[in-house]
């Protein structure tokens, strides 16, 4: 009998060990977790461009506007236009607008917003690759304290730039525009919060999301 | 008999340690800090081998004394071991809050999670965990950004052609990759400029002097280095110097460091990423302080813009920032 008794309690012992000892996880958890360890750039990028973007577009500035605020009070360019993941002195903007095309280079066209104004005061970035984050910050639509590292925040970007080059710059440049031509535009554009410290800002570089030769 | 009878007690006691041992979920006093006399904040950095930590780690304690917090340095030497004693010792310290520049991404995880589960605050400055749920909240430099525009610089200054080196970081530091990354997503698309060899020289000066030594044997010819840091730029070039390169070799770095700030300055490295890390380590002070006094909503990730410096604006920096900040 008292072995018994000394063989349960053993057990009690061993079990009690066994759970302080051992964590038990559901395993379809973990499959979810390893899943989401795997991350599409690409696909977020496809689905960020197909079903998320034109929800904000409609928040784009006219550039003759921007421009103007830019120059005459930045802080309220900031606080009404401006998105910036985190600290920045860079602040991205949605912005729109139409003109004449001026000048057509390698990387970039020139527009004027102003039929009396003949320089340029939007550069619409046209090269075979597109740096930076301007079109994913100008949006707000992606935070970036979502993804467990920063590297994936910064892949879609990229992946975002991608697309633009393919399916916004690219057939524009299919339609061989010329100097003269008027279009119509919609991007994103980067700019300092210090750019009209000093001077004017007369030309801004904008990532274009649309373009389009305006018919009309 | 004897021994049998010593048997049973024997377990019941085992037990007993380990049933207070294992689980210490819901103890209060943890982290409450001192209970007498100000409350502590731990700052435990990376390495304090390199002046631009050593900026880090200095105002990040200094800010938390300005704070009225007693405030301890920790240094992990580049060591996920001695990082992890560190926070056991900060755990059973009693410290308020950790301000906390991890030595690996994901390494790092657990001790930020050791310090959460004893209801302690971590704060990341610089680096990151590749975790969103454990710590308060991270403060980091955008290295990638920062990394595409002085990739964009270098095609301009090497005028879209030309063969270079890349020093990289420590391999476990997202930092690493990052900048790399954000460097190549601009520089691979100009096949005129050839990376000829890329190696690690784990963000130190001597070790990037040494292996840039045995990279030249190789590839006498090259025309840029690009440095992960800016430790690794000025041991690149001293290599360089010491072969009588320093002239045709351009040198790009990343930090904003002191030696650096003035190397660009007498026109010898030609560009550097100026990240902040007295900006980083008061915000990240900052922070604590209010969650200590009950603020609990703050962003998981705050990424802090890094800077494009180089000969051409270097007026505007001083070393570690900007000339009209403090």
């Amino acid at each position: 009998m008292k072995n018994v008794y000394q063989y349960a309690v053993a057990a009690v012992i061993v079990v009690l060990l066994g759970y302080f000892s051992l964590s038990f996880e559901n395993l379809n958890d973990v499959k979810e977790q390893r899943r989401r360890a795997t991350f599409n750039a690409a696909q977020y990028a496809r689905d960020f461009w197909d079903n998320q973007l034109f929800r904000v577009i409609d928040q784009a500035v006219e550039g003759n506007e921007l421009i103007e605020l830019f120059n005459s009070n930045m802080s309220e360019a900031i606080q009404r236009y401006g998105r910036a993941p985190g600290v920045s002195r860079n602040y991205a903007y949605l912005i729109k607008g139409q003109g004449a095309i001026l000048t057509i280079n390698d990387d970039f066209l020139e527009i004027s917003t102003r039929e009396s104004q003949r320089h340029p005061e939007i550069k619409i970035l046209t090269g075979f690759y597109i740096p930076g984050n301007a079109v994913r910050d100008a949006s707000g639509l992606i935070d970036v304290s979502t993804f467990s590292d920063t590297m994936k925040f910064n892949e879609i970007s990229g992946e975002i730039n991608k697309i633009i080059v393919k399916e916004v710059i690219q057939p524009f440049l299919d339609k061989k525009p010329k100097a003269g031509d008027p279009l119509r535009f919609l991007g994103a554009t980067r700019v300092a919060q210090d750019a009209t410290e000093e001077k004017e800002l007369q030309l801004i570089e904008v990532v274009p999301i649309r373009l389009e030769l305006d018919a009309s | 008999m004897a021994r049998k009878l010593l048997l049973f007690p024997t377990a019941i006691l085992l037990l007993i340690l380990l049933a207070f041992g294992c689980k210490q979920k819901g103890q209060e006093h943890v982290g409450d800090g001192a209970s007498k006399g100000k409350k502590k904040i731990a700052v435990v950095i990376s390495t304090l081998n390199n002046p631009w930590f050593v900026v880090l780690g200095n105002t990040a304690k200094e800010r938390a004394e300005q704070l009225g917090y007693e405030a301890t340095l920790f240094d992990s030497q580049n060591d996920t071991a001695k990082e992890s004693d560190h926070f056991e010792n900060i755990i059973a310290g009693g410290y308020a809050a950790i301000l906390f520049n991890p030595t690996d991404a994901d390494g790092s995880i657990a001790n930020v999670k050791k310090a959460k589960e004893a209801n302690v605050p971590t704060f990341c400055i610089d680096r990151e965990i590749n975790a969103n749920d454990v710590a308060a909240t991270q403060i980091l430099s955008d290295n990638y950004t920062g990394c595409v525009e002085l990739g964009q610089y270098f095609v301009k200054k090497m005028n879209k052609k030309g063969t270079y080196v890349e020093l990289l970081g420590i391999l476990g530091d997202n930092n690493t990759w990052n900048r790399s990354k954000g460097f190549h997503s601009v520089v691979d698309n100009y096949p005129e400029l050839k990376m000829v060899s890329q190696q690690t020289a784990e963000f130190d000066r001597t070790k990037a002097m040494e292996v840039l030594e045995s990279i030249l044997q190789a590839n006498p010819e090259i025309d840029a280095v690009f440095c992960g840091n800016d430790a690794m730029a000025m041991g690149a070039y001293q290599a360089l110097a010491a072969a009588g390169k320093a002239d045709e070799v351009m040198v790009f770095g990343f930090d904003g460091a002191k030696d650096v700030i003035d190397s660009i300055q007498e026109g010898k490295i030609v560009a550097t990423g100026m990240q902040f890390p007295k900006k980083m380590a008061r915000m990240a002070a900052e922070q604590a302080d209010e969650y200590i006094k009950g603020q609990r909503d703050f962003p998981q990730k705050v990424p802090v813009a890094v800077e494009l410096v180089t000969q051409e604006n270097i007026d505007k920096y001083t070393a570690y920032g900007r000339q009209s900040e403090p």
